[in-house]
């Protein structure tokens, strides 16, 4: 994993090392990982051997996993509880500050483990408080003062995958994020803070209480991003609908609309005739957009309209299809798992 | 946010700790357009950083192919001494991308901790070059590797034909055309999370948009190398073979979570109707090629433990 980590750096220099360090302890810790799997994970991050001391029974973990014979521990170690302390071998100037990371989320990750006589599990970190749907008012207002946020001001929640480019880095708290599509970069920014990355979403404007409203807008944000541009997708562009899409229970499900589109997108043409007619007014400037013949257009719209089963140019059907296209591109949206390309 | 509706469940724990790290450098859907970032993504590190620390030493040769050369490495113990078992290695990268050093950290291992030989080759790529182009290739390269088996210190007694993903299905092939044209004698095939099967099958619509090599990513790349060509034909896709007796031993491991699990578990059950000998690995919680992406996981361990043990049995011992 080290390896893939510098070969990250290769492809993005400014790909986020630590996030994706603090990501992968927060699945391990999740899955109830035991101390030889935390310890291989330590050891491939850091691409060094691992060392864990109980006491005077060392352990100790080469990069691919293997056991290795036990050393005795450095001047410095880092600690994880009494008498229990961890290390990576062989540290460096370059590598301090990874490994500084590593050591304390693999800590943390031990404690857990290893501490029988603690009863109350770890709490979750302030940012997962801050934006989880469940938390109270009082929890996020707490969360939000811990980060150092004013309890009656209003901000903004950015998103970004992991592997995100940063042109202009958020200033303001951030952290690893778990969501079903896999953990996401989480940022709290003032309301008219632009940051920029290749792919980011912006969410709307909320209360500290109801931040977890701009996080579930910037999601929906972020997988409309159409992942090569560095163009930056923001809630406040779809108003309601944002707000509106986030609170579906689950975009996977499919519905006769939103099958009808899969069908239409399963053209050559579909999704770029579809998005021409979503964003004009006529079946013209349709034609103008999608940069094809009047009479293609037509031809085009028509088998649109076979397949929905209604007429998406006119009243209620307009918003039909629309509805459909966005629920459509946010079930296929692939940003989350691809890094854009970098001519973009 | 429902975490517990994350479809990544399915994946082991270290595994799904290990895609929050590697996400992005191969994603799980790969279209037709993705085709020049994976080239560039999946390409293998450079020469010097394969061989650091390792006791081998790497020889590139030019070896004659169906159309023009081949280039090829014949990788070696450095202190290799009389002849010795080999592997034929046939590298992943869904028949599309990948170079003959892709994934090839733990062939290095054999090769230093077995005392074996591998000779890897750079087989023509799809779509640029579909079937038969990488297949012809692959059956040459190891025509050439069993006739010059003195010149290169190897045992023609001991050639394991193997490949990983698009490797494994190009190793079955390479093993069934050894067969049916009375070609070179097999000592087994070794068949990683194979490449085997152009139709879908249960675990390909299961596995969908998650891990690494979904369903789109398997159409993209049986597009790439059938192109039009109808019916398929058996070296291109093993799996349509109705006749998988008198083949060498098999060893056939592949991850419960991905979606070559089904035409894997076939492949093995049709050698058995056959008569023939397979040894079957299917790895709870595993992806597709984990052990390429964390060797570290437990999981991951396990299944290069057992491929080795399979290895010195075949070619050591």
């Amino acid at each position: 994993m080290q390896e893939l980590l510098g070969r990250l750096k290769a492809l993005d220099p400014a790909a986020s090392q630590s996030l994706r360090v603090i990501a992968c302890f927060d699945e391990l810790i999740v899955g109830d990982v035991g101390v030889h799997g935390l310890l291989s994970a330590a050891a491939a991050l850091a691409g060094r051997p691992v060392c864990l001391a109980r006491g005077t029974v060392v352990t100790r973990v080469d990069s691919h996993g293997g056991s290795m014979e036990p050393v005795g521990a450095p001047i410095h170690a880092h600690p994880v509880m009494d008498d229990v302390e961890v290390w990576i071998e062989n540290p460096a100037d370059e590598t301090a500050e990874l490994d500084a990371i590593i050591l304390e989320r693999l800590a943390l990750a031990l404690l857990i483990r290893l501490d029988t006589k603690r009863t109350s599990a770890v709490p979750p970190r302030d940012m997962t408080l801050l934006l989880e749907r469940g938390s109270s008012a009082t929890d996020r207002r707490d969360a939000a003062a811990r980060l150092g946020l004013a309890t009656n001001a209003r901000y903004r929640i950015v998103v970004a995958p992991l592997f995100a480019t940063w042109t202009r880095h958020p200033r303001g708290p951030e952290d690893v994020v778990a969501t079903p599509f896999g953990p996401v970069h989480a940022a709290v920014v003032d309301i008219d803070a632009a940051p920029a990355a290749s792919p980011v979403g912006i969410g709307s404007i909320a209360q500290v209480e109801e931040m977890d409203r701009s996080f579930r807008t910037a999601m929906i944000a972020l997988r409309l991003h159409d992942g090569s541009s560095s163009e930056t997708s923001r809630a406040d562009d779809l108003g309601g609908l944002a707000e509106m899409l986030a609170d579906l229970p689950d975009d996977r499900h499919d519905d006769g609309d939103q099958m009808a589109v899969e069908i239409i997108a399963s053209h050559r043409w579909g999704a770029i005739t579809i998005d021409a007619l979503v964003r004009s007014g006529s079946v013209r400037e349709a034609a103008r957009i999608a940069h094809v013949h009047h009479s293609t257009m037509t031809d085009r719209v028509e088998i649109i309209t076979d397949t929905l089963g209604f007429d998406p140019m006119s009243g209620i059907g307009r918003t039909r299809m629309n509805l459909a296209f966005l629920r459509w591109r946010l079930r296929t949206s692939r940003v989350l798992e691809l890094v854009p390309t970098r001519n973009a | 946010m429902n975490v517990m509706s994350d479809p990544r469940r399915v994946f082991d724990p270290e595994l799904r700790a290990a895609l929050a790290v590697v996400g992005g450098v191969f994603p799980p859907t790969i279209t037709p357009e993705l085709i020049p970032f994976m080239r560039q993504s999946y390409a293998s590190a450079p020469r010097a950083d394969l061989l650091s620390g390792r006791e081998i030493e790497i020889v590139d040769l030019l070896i004659p192919g169906p159309d023009g050369g081949i280039d090829a490495s014949i990788i070696s113990p450095t202190h290799a001494s009389g002849p010795c078992g080999a592997v034929y290695l046939l590298h992943s990268g869904g028949m599309m991308f990948g170079d003959r050093f892709s994934g090839i950290d733990d062939a290095l291992d054999w090769v230093e901790d077995l005392g074996v030989r591998v000779l890897t080759i750079e087989y023509r790529l799809a779509p640029e070059h579909p079937h038969p182009a990488p297949f012809n290739d692959c059956y040459a390269g190891l025509v050439w590797m069993a006739d010059h088996a003195d010149d290169l210190g190897i045992r023609p007694d001991r050639i394991v034909v193997g490949g990983a993903s698009a490797g494994g299905g190009l190793a079955a092939a390479v093993t069934l055309a050894a067969r049916d044209r009375n070609g070179p004698r097999i000592r087994g095939q070794l068949l990683d999370y194979p490449m085997l099967d152009d139709r879908p099958t249960p675990s390909t619509a299961i596995f969908d948009g998650i891990g690494v090599w979904d369903r789109v990513s398997n159409e993209t790349g049986w597009a790439a190398l059938l192109r039009s060509i109808r019916p398929v034909p058996t070296y291109a896709a093993p799996a349509r073979s109705d006749d998988l007796g008198g083949l060498p031993p098999a060893f056939i491991d592949v991850g419960a979570a991905e979606i070559f699990r089904d035409e894997a578990v076939d492949y093995a059950r049709g050698i058995w109707a056959a008569g023939g000998e397979a040894e079957l690995h299917v790895w709870p919680g595993a992806f597709h090629a984990c052990d390429i992406f964390a060797p570290h996981a437990g999981i991951s361990r396990r299944m290069i433990a057992a491929r080795r043990a399979w290895l010195r049995r075949m070619l050591v011992d």
